[in-house]
């Protein structure tokens, strides 16, 4: 039977958005903090004044460059380490090894995932010291849990029939995944892994304020200071570290993946 | 090369895909299965294709009894037997050339597996099989680049670079043209012919198995209807094993369980 009336869903929902932010607004004391804020908005735009003039000497950019490719090692190498982890996790998460690999592979992949970078961060800080290496540690821990996640359920989606067929001819478990099943889910793992370095990038140059190393370290350093000018040129250096990286990634996508 | 006796097949839901079957099949035999969808010749390739355990009786593949070997075992006697499937199981995204090379899978150690991935390790084995198939310029093509007439010539390429001793063809013409699918039966006959290798094809196709095969198999209700020289096979058999049975589609859909465990196992 047809409904003879508008649903009233996009009314409610609208209704619902709009108390959300009133009492939010409210909360927060926004109206009254922009009402005094005749003078903190002047002490802001000073604030934004200081980093409009980027610390260019060639001493601090050599430092900036050196924290640049740390950050880029870190992402790089995070990410291919839970590529790797991923996979590894992926197959027995699929339900290639029987249901109690399944379920432990899960349970690890659920757990991975579920904490945080950041939480990682400061727990791989703890264990392994402060530098490159906890972050690149932390950043493989929760990618492998993203990863490995999108891989087993691209895998679980792959179509059976060529493998089933390569092993009723004789090939090995290995020999018949990788020519019957690899095909079909390498494309989505390749694009999978070059977004999740896209966002590592980002996630790297943020891990250093926990103690990780790279440019996230050195910002975290200047702004303790009020450094605010070689602030700006580590801001700067962020944005066109993750632009770069997004460029080639996109690149990449284009040529692996689509080709 | 095979024989089989009293072999049985039930499913699980007790259905009985085939029923008492007595077959013996001698080296170099050339050997066509017909019947209506639904009779058991996808079920009675997978039990010679050691893919299906039968339920009750006993079979012989190449001298041995499949299930009484290990897995080792097992595993190379598959290796000796050729597959052809109605759909080519090929992923879309591979070239041609390692799709066929795929079929010594079972003959190469997995680090020659794995080296022939990164760069196909035996191009002209593999242009050599696609070469009577008239393939040869689609070598380095993805597979999702040809057509389905195409693909499953791919799939006799694979087949023909496996030389395998027994060759197991479950509806290998369905999907095709008459015109190609006569000259896919033509090729799998003359390969058994020249290398003197068993060959079992169940066809949709009754002229085909007459006009090609030495001899036919009529398979209805999982039982033989009647097993003979191709020469030998009369009009009024033909159509008392296809009597009452429903034509065309409506019979692919009335019967899908065999063939959807194909996929899921063969």
């Amino acid at each position: 039977m047809a409904s003879e009336r508008m649903p009233r869903r996009g009314l409610l929902i609208s209704a619902g958005v709009l108390v959300a932010v009133l009492a939010s607004v409210s909360r927060l004391d926004l109206v009254t903090a922009f009402a005094e804020g005749s003078d903190s908005l002047g002490e802001l735009l000073g604030f934004l004044r200081r980093f409009a003039a980027p610390d260019t000497s060639p001493a601090f950019l050599a430092k900036v460059g050196q924290g640049a490719i740390e950050t880029l090692a870190i992402s790089l190498i995070g990410t291919l380490l839970a590529v790797i982890g991923g996979v590894l996790l992926a197959l027995p998460a699929s339900g290639r090894l029987g249901r109690p690999g399944q379920a432990a592979a899960r349970f690890c992949l659920n757990l991975l995932r579920s904490v945080p970078e950041l939480v990682w961060a400061t727990l791989t800080v703890l264990a392994a010291g402060l530098g490159p290496f906890a972050g690149t540690l932390a950043l493989a821990l929760h990618t492998t849990g993203v990863l490995g996640r999108l891989y087993a359920e691209a895998l679980e989606n792959a179509p059976a029939a060529p493998e089933a067929a390569l092993r009723g001819a004789g090939s090995g478990a290995v020999a018949a995944f990788l020519y019957g099943t690899l095909p079909a889910v390498s494309p989505q793992w390749v694009a999978y892994g070059l977004y999740r370095w896209e966002m590592n990038i980002r996630m790297a140059a943020i891990l250093g304020f926990v103690g990780a190393g790279g440019l996230g370290a050195q910002l975290y350093y200047a702004l303790s200071l009020f450094q605010e000018a070689q602030a700006a040129t580590l801001i700067v250096a962020m944005l066109g570290l993750s632009l770069v990286v997004d460029a080639i990634s996109g690149w990449l996508r284009r040529h692996l993946v689509v080709a | 090369m095979i024989s089989l006796a009293a072999l049985g097949v039930a499913y699980a839901d007790g259905r009985r895909a085939l029923d008492g079957v007595d077959l013996s099949i001698a080296p170099g035999e050339r050997v066509a299965l017909i019947g209506p969808s639904g009779a058991g010749k996808t079920t009675l390739l997978r039990v010679i294709g050691a893919s299906l355990r039968p339920t009750a009786g006993h079979v012989r593949v190449d001298g041995v009894d499949p299930w009484a070997l290990s897995g080792r075992a097992l595993q190379s006697l598959r290796a000796r037997i050729g597959k052809m499937h109605q759909a080519p199981p090929i992923p879309p995204r591979q070239r041609v050339v390692t799709a066929v090379l795929a079929g010594r899978l079972g003959q190469w150690p997995l680090w020659r597996a794995m080296a022939s991935l990164v760069y196909p390790l035996d191009i002209a084995g593999a242009r050599a099989a696609l070469e009577p198939l008239g393939l040869t310029e689609r070598l380095f093509d993805r597979c999702d680049q040809l057509s389905g007439g195409q693909l499953q010539r791919i799939a006799l390429a694979r087949l023909l670079y496996q030389q395998p001793k027994l060759v197991l063809a479950d509806e290998p013409v369905s999907a095709l043209d008459p015109a190609l699918a006569r000259s896919v039966a033509v090729a799998l006959n003359d390969d058994a012919r020249r290398r003197g290798v068993t060959l079992i094809a169940s066809l949709h196709a009754v002229d085909l198995a007459l006009s090609e095969f030495a001899r036919v198999i009529g398979l209805r209700d999982g039982r033989v209807a009647f097993d003979r020289p191709a020469a030998q096979v009369g009009q009024a058999e033909v159509d008392a094993l296809y009597a009452g049975a429903p034509v065309g589609d409506a019979a692919e859909a009335a019967e899908p369980a065999p063939r959807t465990r194909l996929t899921r196992c063969a």
